[in-house]
């Protein structure tokens, strides 16, 4: 007590007691030491700085929203399941569209956009009054082909192909449901895109006398030779439909489309189909141009030659005869079909997301009520409205982010189930990824912003006094 | 010794009332309130929690504000602490008219210039204490570096060197007091606030932190204790006593 009496001198040691040296005046003064305390506070000079954008501040709001959320695990992984289940639908479907489109890009191309078809029935049939019109016009035939071939002055080249469906057979081995395709001219198989791989095709020679010769496509070869090489296949004899087909040629892959395999074929010369399978079905006319820009002279002269032939005459607009298609009513129906899912799929995500949404901010208001406390404690000591704010808008954000990532991760596995399944390419994008966790935090932002505000707002005092 | 204490100008504006009331701060002082207000609206009623209060306190005095409960000694507290704004008069802390402050420059104010110590102890309960007692740092914008210097000395100077990385719920009560003294006075406070620091305490570990805050004031620091407890208040220099929102006696005892 004696101490703290002699001590008591305030006002004249006023500078030196806030740099925390109150003895160097009493010890001065009246020549008395001053007593020695070992456990005096020795800081370093205090700090008088309080930066707009503290980083110590942002930092520490991040470690304590990373373990607020690591100490309510439970909460935040049903907090986020809606950002999961948004964010995952649009990076799966993104992702499969994608793959999608680059296998119908390259499916397209290898006929690509100069070739155009004469046939009795269109590719797709809408209705069963089409169905029953289409059924009463005459077969497209050899003759129309001829008379395109030799009328038609844009076209380069011009060719019969004819399908049928059909078991083939080797040794004991047979392979269904194989595509039998009789074409002709040679000049065929550059209209399809094919290639040889092993041996040759037939010549005109042969194929115009009806030689029973084909080519055939590699999963034929992978069916009924066990895979063995294509050179070993060359010379070996089929059974289609009841005939022997001796291969002269192996044909390069192409792959597959939407899971059906375009390498399950028998090419072989159109005379040679017509034995097996009759004179008296309708044929598909296949025409090429050299260059796209072509392509529409072509069709005007091509469509005005088979009215002529169907007996028509320009305008009349009942029922042409035939149908005279491009390879765009694929893209067409395709573009159709992915726009309508992508269209689904933004809904989905965009409700999952408000959802999503709506789960944070709740859990925000809910962490904030049972933070109070802590609120009041931290703007006791010295936090700005701004950082209570910042604080709870980062841990929204975390949260968010979190939901995005994960989500970008089950899409992508998602779409890698179904391109394996399916059987096409899965194209990682990096912006999609970038996407769906911006857009997540976007979500953050706006759901963390009232419940942030609301804690920014907080009395001090009325949040001290919470439990 | 007792000559100096007469001789300080504080005790002259002490023994003259009337500066206290002639609406003009002290520039001297360290806190200097002038006919200040609190009134709260419960509905269409009015409260006043203060009625024109004013007084100064100078560095390194060590006041305690004592009162029976709803006196408006806790409001008193808040207002000086800057956690709470008055409704009316004028506070000059440290040259700086408190009155007249935003949010921010409030804020400011609590970071760097008030050291709380609270009666619950207030500390975050997933903290450490060194997190606790950097706190104050880290709003204050210091490099993590220095906050870690910083807070370590301010704990070892409250003896809790071995308590460092421990959690409040690893700590006895008056160890977690002396974490949150710590925290308030990592950053230097013009004034250490306290209300009723020993009040969730045993009377023993109530002494102990008693003694720590004799020992701070030994070393210069501003002390203002709000407290019910007499022999708490005895050990202050002075005693502010409080009834019904106005100062109703204000005596220096030592």
């Amino acid at each position: 007590m004696n101490l703290r009496k002699k001590s008591y001198t305030p006002i004249y040691l006023a500078g030196a007691a806030l740099r925390g040296r109150p003895f160097s005046r009493r010890g001065g003064g009246h020549g008395v030491p001053p007593p020695k305390n070992p456990r005096r506070l020795n800081l370093p000079e205090r700090v008088r700085r309080q930066p707009v954008f503290r980083f110590a501040a942002i930092w520490e709001a991040f470690l304590v929203a990373t373990s607020s959320l690591r100490a309510n695990k439970l909460r935040t992984a049903l907090t986020l399941v809606g950002i999961v289940v948004g964010v995952s639908a649009v990076i799966a479907v993104v992702t499969i569209i994608k793959g999608l489109d680059k296998t119908v890009a390259t499916t397209f191309s290898s006929q690509g956009s100069t070739v155009f078809t004469v046939s009795k029935n269109p590719q797709i049939i809408k209705s069963r009054e089409e169905f029953i019109k289409f059924n009463k016009r005459k077969d497209v035939t050899p003759d129309d082909e001829d008379a395109i071939a030799r009328l038609c002055t844009t076209c380069w080249r011009v060719g019969i192909a004819a399908n049928a469906v059909q078991t083939v057979k080797y040794a004991d081995q047979t392979s269904e449901n194989v595509r039998i395709r009789g074409v002709t001219p040679t000049t065929m198989f550059d209209v399809d895109g094919v290639t040889i791989d092993a041996g040759r095709i037939w010549t005109e020679g042969e194929g115009g006398s009806g030689r029973d010769v084909c080519v055939v496509g590699p999963d034929v070869l992978k069916n009924l030779f066990a895979g063995a090489s294509a050179d070993r296949a060359v010379g070996q004899e089929i059974r289609v439909a009841g005939r022997l087909y001796q291969i002269i040629g192996v044909l390069e892959p192409l792959g597959s489309i939407f899971g059906f395999s375009r390498d399950n074929v028998v090419y072989i010369p159109y005379v040679s189909y017509q034995k097996a399978f009759g004179a008296r079905n309708s044929v598909v006319i296949f025409i090429q141009v050299q260059t796209a820009e072509q392509l529409e002279a072509a069709e005007d002269q091509v469509r005005t030659i088979m009215r002529n032939r169907r007996g028509r005459t320009f305008g009349d607009q009942d029922d042409e005869g035939f149908a005279l298609e491009t390879q765009d009513v694929f893209l067409d129906l395709y573009g159709k079909a992915t726009s309508n899912i992508y269209l689904v799929t933004i809904g989905v995500a965009a409700v999952s997301l408000v959802v999503g949404g709506i789960v944070v901010m709740n859990i925000m208001l809910v962490s904030v009520t049972e933070r109070t406390k802590e609120i009041g404690i931290r703007k006791a000591v010295g936090a700005r409205q701004k950082d209570i704010l910042t604080q709870f808008l980062i841990e929204a954000v975390t949260v968010t982010a979190i939901g995005g990532a994960f989500g970008v991760f089950t899409g992508f596995g998602l779409a890698y189930l179904i391109s394996a399944l399916i059987g096409f390419p899965l194209l990682i994008n990096v912006a999609s990824a970038v996407l769906g966790v911006g857009v997540s935090s976007v979500v953050g932002i706006i759901s963390g912003l009232w419940p942030a505000w609301r804690a920014a707002r907080l009395d001090p005092i009325e949040a001290l006094r919470a439990e | 010794m007792s000559d100096v204490t007469l001789a300080s100008p504080q005790v002259e504006t002490f023994l003259n009332p009337e500066s206290h009331v002639n609406g003009h701060h002290n520039p001297a002082a360290l806190i200097s309130m002038r006919q200040i207000w609190k009134t709260y609206e419960m509905g269409a009623e009015k409260v006043h929690a203060l009625h024109g209060v004013s007084f100064d306190v100078h560095k390194g005095e060590y006041i305690a504000i004592i009162g029976p409960s709803g006196s408006g000694k806790s409001t008193l507290m808040n207002l000086i602490g800057c956690l709470d704004t008055a409704s009316q008069g004028q506070y000059w802390l440290n040259g700086k008219n408190v009155s007249e402050m935003d949010d921010d420059e409030l804020a400011r104010i609590r970071n760097q210039e008030v050291g709380f110590v609270f009666q619950t102890f207030n500390l975050l309960a997933r903290a450490t204490a060194l997190h606790n007692v950097e706190l104050p740092l880290i709003y204050g914008g210091v490099g993590s570096a220095q906050r870690h210097e910083m807070a370590k000395q301010a704990l070892s100077a409250v003896d809790l060197t071995d308590r460092v990385m421990h959690r409040p719920n690893e700590l006895s009560g008056g160890q977690r007091q002396r974490v949150a003294i710590a925290r308030a006075l990592v950053n230097h406070p013009s004034i250490l606030l306290a209300d009723e620091p020993t009040g969730a305490l045993d009377t023993h570990t109530s002494m102990e932190i008693m003694d720590l805050f004799g020992r701070l004031h030994d070393e210069g620091n501003t002390i203002i204790v709000v407290t019910h407890e007499h022999d708490i208040a005895a050990r202050a220099h002075r005693i502010l006593s409080i009834r019904d929102g106005l100062i109703e006696k204000d005596e220096k005892i030592k």
